[in-house]
């Protein structure tokens, strides 16, 4: 009979071993806040299709204080969750070449996160324009 | 070597099957040099503290990849890993994670091994050639699309750094499957289809949640989260194009 | 105790290893073969090859240049047979990685690149990067994988053969993950081992290059051939050893002194320039290089490094996108073991033990004088390397000799009926307990690293790149007094899964019998060649004594009878060594003679 005797270690709490997994929770965690974000968005747009008072009462109850925490906490969230993101695109493409040269994963990041600050900020712009 | 060695604690984890109920740490004091690796470190133990000290090894130039282990809960490669790095602490050096034990630093590589006879790791030709007809062509710009994932040196780092290999030893897993990818990816070869059955199966790609680490402990540069994910892509075009009616370009 | 019968036995699954194996599966898929290695097959020490493989394929390229440089650069000590043999299918066999999937470096039209080698007249070296071992031996493996007749048993230690009646029958291995015993029957035996340099202290090799196969060979009577030729490399890192390829003087780097000035010139390598220039500077023969950096470190002008004395290897003027794209493990070796980048600062080097020329006799096709038992690979003395093997002709020889050994030893497989089970499990059954004694002694006096300590460093000192008689003779006893302190070695680990302490005991005992076959062959051999250089009143070659292979035969309980054996000259007479300016000199008279001639 065999002497092996193999010893199977658990994989309780596995998430906080190493720092690397704790951010990788929070990056899935965020994923949440993401989906909370588009439930407001789609709430007020519920309230839109049944007139102008119900939309109104949605925009008061957004000007709330606790509503303007809960979006701070969500725009804090979705930051790091585009963050995050854009750190795994490079890990999701074939590789790139430009002018012979492999695109290193920095600069697509790079590029994913500065097209996003400038997508919102002229969002931002726009709504501003807008609303003025 | 007339200078005066500075010592650090080494502190392994031990486990002996026939003596130890469990695993348990055991610390030894280690001499060193500058240029000394943690593997060399645990060479000084077992030649001169405790030869009952068990672990792989061979080349010490990171190219064999048996010196795998979790230092101070990072998966790396023994001989890459230098004891300077560490020191005044201590050193903690475990078997690599989600394997099973066999003992002290020796895990139980035979999942791996199963894994990677499953995907068919060799050249089906597309166009088969007699030795007399010479090689296949192959510009530099194909090879480049195998060379960085037909690097990998079977060391395991990263499944000891992927928690869905540990949750579910099912999951073919990074290595392997960057492995599938080179030979899908060459232009030699002709069994992708079989291979993407693999891909598509419940332990393929899909296993994956793009934690990204086993890219991050590779010391290759293999990238084997990307062989992963390119194959996410491939696998959804294979289930879209799966509903296309068949033969219709025939 | 457990028994696989199988019709071809291979130990050992490196490159030679694993291309018999798949020699064997495709000679006849009917027949079983074992492949039996100590570590997963991608370990073997193949991996760590870095430079290239030959085989000719350039238009302006011949076999004759490469046979012409095979056999100058082994100093006349090759099988002139078996080199023609040898280079006729060396470029066969890497077409044949190709078909593989081995991802050789390729040019831009799409053919496999080559580059130039130390040695070489010609470019000729066929390369994956600085990492063709790597790629040979998982190509290798890989492939293997393919053959549902190839069943492999990993991690299994290799402790002894099993020989009767004048017959190998198999071999006794030990599953490490469980320390049982396991007969694996065999009517052919291929040993697979590769060579021995943990022999000595400063040495390339990895923790398992301890001689294996060519000890089991040795003691069942088979005589190791040309032991005394141990390849020193001139580029490895001070201390560690680890290599750092020919390729990079390939590429065109050049190796200077302390003076910053390139010393190989005042080696009769020279001039020096114009560079990079084939057969000349530090594309001369790994012997003479390393004979080079003793003599300058006598004369006090290398450089001091805190490992030890060294020469500067500078690739700088190469660029860091050629050095990045060409060689870029050594880039990476470089900056991790020493903090030294490559494209901004030269590289400490010395040379260390680095090959085996010699090892277990077998003829032309592999077979050695005990019926069933075949040798390929570093561990084999085909004969091809004679006193100097050429850079880049090894790993063409796993490819080569493997096959052949794989065909050869599949028809002497179909040609015999297997032995008689009951014999061979007896002879089993006393291997296994000569084994167990090693680990079951009750208490030991001597230590495992203190042997295999003072071995290495006596070899070091009595087989270095120059030897004296005194100096030989002092290794000699040294090893005869620990090959019999060797009987008191303890092993404290008294279990069974994966007591590496155990294997490492019977690996010391493997070593002690090489070393000793190496320093007797060196000790007798009263000649300089090659990589055997006298500074005792032997420093020339001397042809009309020693012009002949030495065996090394095994006596139990005693020093090694030596004796010598005849060497096949065909077509090449032995002649000046030459390289450089001389060389050039040497080939323009060798042609003038042969036109005159015709």
């Amino acid at each position: 009979m065999s002497a092996r005797r193999p010893y199977i270690r658990s994989m309780d709490g596995w998430w906080r071993r190493d720092p690397f997994f704790i951010r990788y929770m929070i990056r899935e965690a965020t994923a949440l806040l993401v989906v909370a974000y588009a439930a407001v968005l789609l709430l007020g747009a519920i309230r839109l299709a049944q007139g102008e008072s119900a939309y109104e009462r949605w925009l008061a109850a957004l000007r709330s204080p606790w509503s303007l925490a809960f979006h701070l906490v969500l725009f804090a969230g979705l930051v790091y969750h585009t963050w995050s993101w854009f750190q795994i695109v490079p890990k999701t493409m074939p590789s790139i070449s430009v002018g012979g040269k492999k695109l290193q994963p920095a600069v697509i990041t790079g590029t994913g996160l500065v097209a996003a600050a400038f997508v919102s900020l002229v969002l931002l712009l726009l709504l501003l324009f807008i609303g003025s | 070597m007339n200078e005066t060695h500075k010592v650090i604690a080494i502190e392994v984890l031990r486990y002996r099957p026939e003596l130890d109920e469990k695993p348990f740490f055991q610390t030894y004091q280690v001499p060193f040099t500058e240029e000394m690796s943690v593997l060399q470190g645990l060479l000084y133990i077992k030649d001169e503290l405790d030869g009952t000290l068990s672990f792989r090894w061979s080349c010490r130039m990171a190219i064999c990849g048996s010196c795998g282990a979790m230092i101070d809960g990072v998966p790396m490669l023994g001989c890459h890993t230098f004891l300077r790095d560490y020191y005044p602490n201590k050193v903690r050096v475990e078997p690599l994670a989600h394997f099973p034990i066999e003992r002290d630093l020796v895990v139980g590589a035979d999942d791996f091994i199963g894994k990677l006879e499953r995907i068919k790791p060799y050249i089906v030709p597309k166009e088969p050639r007699t030795l007399a007809e010479g090689e296949y062509l192959q510009t530099p710009a194909q090879l480049e699309r195998i060379l960085q994932f037909s690097s990998c040196i079977n060391c395991m780092l990263c499944y000891a750094a992927c928690p869905q290999y540990g949750l579910d030893p099912a999951f073919i897993g990074p290595g392997v499957l960057a492995l599938l990818h080179r030979y899908n990816a060459d232009s030699r070869d002709a069994a992708r289809a079989d291979r993407m059955q693999l891909v598509n199966a419940e332990e393929g790609v899909w296993s994956c949640t793009a934690v990204g680490y086993c890219s991050e402990v590779c010391p290759k540069g293999v990238d084997p989260a990307n062989a992963v994910n390119q194959n996410k892509t491939a696998s959804a075009a294979d289930y879209f194009l799966h509903w296309l009616p068949k033969g219709s370009g025939k | 105790m457990d028994v696989f019968k199988a019709d071809v036995a291979i130990v050992g699954a490196g490159g030679a290893g694993l291309r018999a194996a798949i020699a064997v599966a495709e000679a006849d898929p009917s027949l079983t073969v074992a492949l039996i290695s100590k570590v997963y097959p991608m370990r073997s020490h193949t991996v760590a090859a870095e430079g290239g493989s030959a085989g000719v394929v350039q238009a302006n390229d011949s076999l004759q240049h490469h046979f012409d440089d095979t056999v100058t650069g082994g100093d006349w000590l090759c099988e002139q047979d078996t080199v023609d043999y040898f280079v006729a299918h060396c470029a066969e066999e890497m077409v044949q990685l190709e078909h593989w999937g081995c991802p050789w470096s390729r040019k831009d039209d799409g053919h496999v690149d080559i580059r130039a080698f130390g040695g070489m007249k010609i470019e000729r070296t066929w390369f994956a990067a600085d990492k063709t071992g790597f790629h040979m031996l998982h190509t290798l493996f890989q492939t293997s994988i393919k053959y549902p007749s190839i069943k492999r048993f990993d991690e299994h230690f290799c402790c002894d053969l099993i020989v009767d009646d004048g017959r190998c029958h198999g071999v006794l291995a030990i599953e490490i993950g469980t320390g049982e015993f396991r007969l694996i029957q065999a009517k052919a035996v291929i040993i697979a081992t590769g060579g021995a340099g943990r022999v000595f202290r400063q040495n390339t090799n990895g923790g398992i290059v301890t001689g294996d196969g060519m000890a089991l060979a040795y003691r069942y009577g088979v005589p190791l051939r040309d032991m005394e030729f141990i390849q020193y490399h001139p580029t490895c890192l001070p201390g560690s050893g680890l290599l750092i390829t020919e390729a990079c003087r390939g590429e065109g780097g050049i190796m200077v002194n302390k003076d910053g000035h390139r010393y190989l010139q005042d080696y009769g390598l020279g001039p020096a320039d114009p560079w990079p220039r084939k057969k000349a500077m530090e594309l001369g023969p790994r012997d003479r290089l390393c004979q080079a950096f003793w003599h300058e470190e006598q004369n006090g002008r290398t450089i001091a490094t805190a490992q030890g004395q060294a020469v500067h290897l500078d690739l700088r003027h190469l660029g860091k996108e050629k050095l990045h794209q060409r060689l870029p493990q050594i880039c990476e070796m470089a900056e991790a073991f020493l903090g030294v980048d490559p494209v901004y600062a030269p590289i400490p080097v010395r040379p260390a033990v680095h090959y085996t020329m010699g090892g277990i006799l077998v003829d032309t096709k592999t077979a050695s004088p005990l019926p069933g038992l075949y040798a390929a690979g570093e561990c084999s003395s085909i004969g091809i390397h004679g006193a100097n093997r050429l850079g880049s002709n090894s790993l063409a020889e796993l490819c080569v000799f493997g096959k052949v050994a794989g065909s050869e030893a599949a028809r002497f497989a179909r040609s015999i009926a297997a032995a008689n089970s009951t014999t061979i499990e007896r002879q089993a059954d006393a291997a296994r307990q000569r084994a167990m004694n090693v680990v079951s002694r009750s208490k030991g006096s001597e230590r495992i690293s203190v042997l295999r300590n003072e071995m290495a460093l006596s070899m070091e000192r009595g087989c270095g790149i120059y030897r004296t008689g005194r100096d030989m003779q002092d290794t000699c006893d040294k090893i005869d007094e620990l090959k019999l302190r060797y009987r008191d070695v303890e092993v404290g680990d008294k279990s069974s899964v994966w007591n590496t302490e155990w294997l490492l005991a019977i690996e010391l005992g493997y070593l002690l019998d090489v070393a000793q076959a190496i320093v007797y062959s060196a000790l007798n051999r009263k000649e300089s060649r090659g990589a055997h250089q006298r500074l005792d009143g032997f420093d020339q070659r001397d042809d009309a004594n020693y012009l002949k292979h030495s065996l090394a035969h095994y006596v139990d309980a005693g020093p090694p009878r030596i004796d010598y054996g005849p060497v096949a000259i065909t077509r090449s007479q032995p002649g000046t060594r030459a390289y450089g300016a001389a060389g050039e000199q040497a080939e323009r008279d060798r042609k003038r003679a042969g036109a005159a001639h015709e």
